[in-house]
């Protein structure tokens, strides 16, 4: 065990502040078992020396990666199932309702980790429209080089598919592969992934019907949560549609947007005018 | 199983590599023997005694899957997977339902990495089955908190009922 | 909420169980499918049955039938909880009648997940 107390003292409180979630003493090996390898990657020889290196230099995408090594071992796939009722419920339907069948949706999952947001949405659109693979385009992006790969491959372990996949979604779209499940080759055509920084300069991608920025902004300070949503809005049809974690609004951040009550969760639209 | 013995099978090296075996045994330890519990694979001497737990497999492959371990490692095993908490007393019966269930959990991820389709056997223990034939076993030796602990994927194992001279776990 | 656990793994049903009883469950334990039927028919109707494949006596996909095939049993959602992982396994057990299906071996953040997706989830839990 090379983790001191007042590293994991740090742990605790990083993870509480950024997602409510209290690591009682007594879980250090918790903290060591899943930092460990975070830690090695960066060439540092255990969990302390990574937290010092954090301490020092300030950084939210560690604190994210920390955070999200902590507090989940696999993404779910309807992770709060809110945002993908509202989009089969509503968002979708709005959506083909007002444009042409021949202007393509596009779709922007941006933080979309291991793959599981955007295979979701990818999912849902061929069980609701006939013709999905060739009237949407998902795109999938994660400042994670590693993460972006594997949404490229579309592989997932079984601890992974048993988070929240519905059975009947896993029989219909994903084949045995070893023992990993790999996505159906249909519906990963419709994703396409990409290294994206959002606390930097956003590439030219879009203009997005539809944004799930989930679980993002949390890790970063006001300005930034500014900065993200202004460069995100940019990137949007204006009547687009903006979907973000349980736990973040943009009541107070950012005035440039509506929020509308889909069910039990909520959407956020660019506001008029603007 | 003599039918099984006498027919030829494909050698379960060219079915299975051993790395998805490892993964597979990666899995269960961190969700079902315990968050932080990891399987190394890294081989130790075996020890003099050793106890099995395996499930058979029947179908265009047969054997069995056995994890195998010394007794105090297959007691600590069901410690973990009970949940227990001293001073609570873990029973021969204990012991035998856990290894075994570990051995049912591996042989079943196994089997859907496997040709198929097959069955599954209920899980059984007792002392370690030989392995019949060596080109067709897939072994991973590892080790889990410093102790012996080795998994195979070994061909057709002669029928366990067969051997009376068991000794209960 | 009541659950009715079917394995012939006592450690097994004591996972599955006290992953349930932290979620709020009341919970029950059977260690086949006959001995579970007789738990039904004795008027002990679970919420959740979690239900084992392989098991002597009685196996997982027959007591999924039977209990599908008893209108008088049509409030208890199924859940498969087996190491029977093959797609063409999944689609029998949910051919049969089982609502959903969990692959072993699986962790409780999963049964969490599942219960969310079957809308028995009894309240919102954090771990």
């Amino acid at each position: 065990m090379t983790l001191t107390a007042t590293s994991f003292d740090w742990v605790r409180q990083l993870v509480h502040r950024e997602s409510a979630i209290v690591l009682q003493p007594g879980k250090e090996y918790l903290v060591e078992a899943r930092l460990l390898p975070m830690a090695q990657q960066r060439g540092l020889s255990g969990v302390s020396e990574l937290v010092e290196s954090v301490r020092s230099r300030p950084d939210a995408a560690t604190n994210r990666r920390i955070v999200e090594a902590l507090t989940t071992n696999e993404t779910s796939w309807f992770r709060d199932g809110d945002p993908f009722t509202a989009f089969t419920g509503t968002v979708l339907p709005a959506l083909v309702a007002a444009r042409r069948p021949d202007v393509r949706l596009a779709i922007w999952s941006a933080a979309c980790s291991s793959g599981q947001e955007p295979y979701t949405i990818a999912m849902l659109l061929s069980d609701a429209m006939p013709d999905a693979a060739r009237r949407v385009s998902i795109t999938a992006t994660d400042l994670s080089q590693e993460m972006v790969e594997r949404t490229r491959a579309g592989r997932f372990s079984q601890l992974e598919v048993n988070r929240g996949l519905p059975a009947s979604m896993l029989v219909r779209h994903f084949t045995r592969a070893g023992n990993e499940w790999e996505i159906s080759p249909a519906l990963r055509r419709m994703v396409t992934a990409t290294e994206c920084n959002l606390a930097a300069p956003l590439p030219r991608m879009g203009p997005f019907d539809v944004v799930y920025l989930r679980n993002v902004l949390i890790y970063f300070d006001l300005a930034t949560k500014q900065a993200i949503l202004q460069r995100v809005r940019q990137l949007m049809r204006p009547d687009g549609w903006l979907f973000l974690g349980a736990a973040e609004t943009t009541l107070g951040v950012d005035d440039n947007w509506e929020r509308v009550v889909l069910g039990r969760g909520s959407a956020y639209r660019p506001r008029k005018g603007n | 199983m003599s039918e099984l013995l006498s027919r030829v099978q494909e050698p379960i090296p060219n079915l299975l590599d051993p790395a998805i075996v490892q993964s597979i045994a990666d899995d269960v330890w961190t969700s079902l023997v315990g968050d932080g519990e990891v399987l190394v694979p890294l081989p130790v001497p075996a020890p003099e005694v050793t106890v099995s737990a395996w499930v058979q497999i029947t179908g265009p492959w047969c054997g069995a899957v056995v994890v195998t371990c010394d007794e105090p490692t297959a007691k600590a095993l069901t410690e973990c997977l009970l949940r227990a908490r001293p001073p609570v007393v873990i029973e021969p019966e204990d012991v035998a339902d856990a290894l075994g269930e570990l051995a049912n959990v591996l042989g079943g991820n196994v089997k859907a990495a496997l040709p198929g389709p097959s069955t599954l056997g209920l899980p059984e223990t007792g002392p370690t089955p030989p392995a019949t034939r060596p080109d067709d076993l897939c072994r991973v030796d590892a080790q889990w908190r410093g102790q012996y602990l080795t998994i195979t994927v070994q061909g057709a194992v002669p029928a366990p009922h067969a051997e009376r001279n068991e000794v209960p776990l | 909420m009541r659950a009715l656990v079917i394995d012939d793994s006592r450690a097994m049903r004591r996972i599955v169980g006290s992953i349930l009883e932290d979620f709020g469950y009341e919970t029950r334990q059977a260690g086949h499918g006959r001995e579970a039927l007789d738990v039904l028919e004795e008027g002990y109707l679970p919420d959740l049955a979690c239900v084992d494949w392989n098991m002597p006596v009685m196996d997982g996909l027959q007591f999924v039938s039977a209990v599908r095939s008893n209108p008088a049993y049509r409030s208890v959602t199924l859940m498969m909880v087996t190491t029977e992982s093959e797609h063409g396994q999944i689609v029998r057990a949910l051919a049969a009648g089982a609502h959903e299906y969990m692959i072993k071996p699986f962790t409780a953040d999963a049964m969490r997940d599942k219960l969310a997706l079957l809308g028995l989830l009894p309240q919102e839990v954090t771990l």
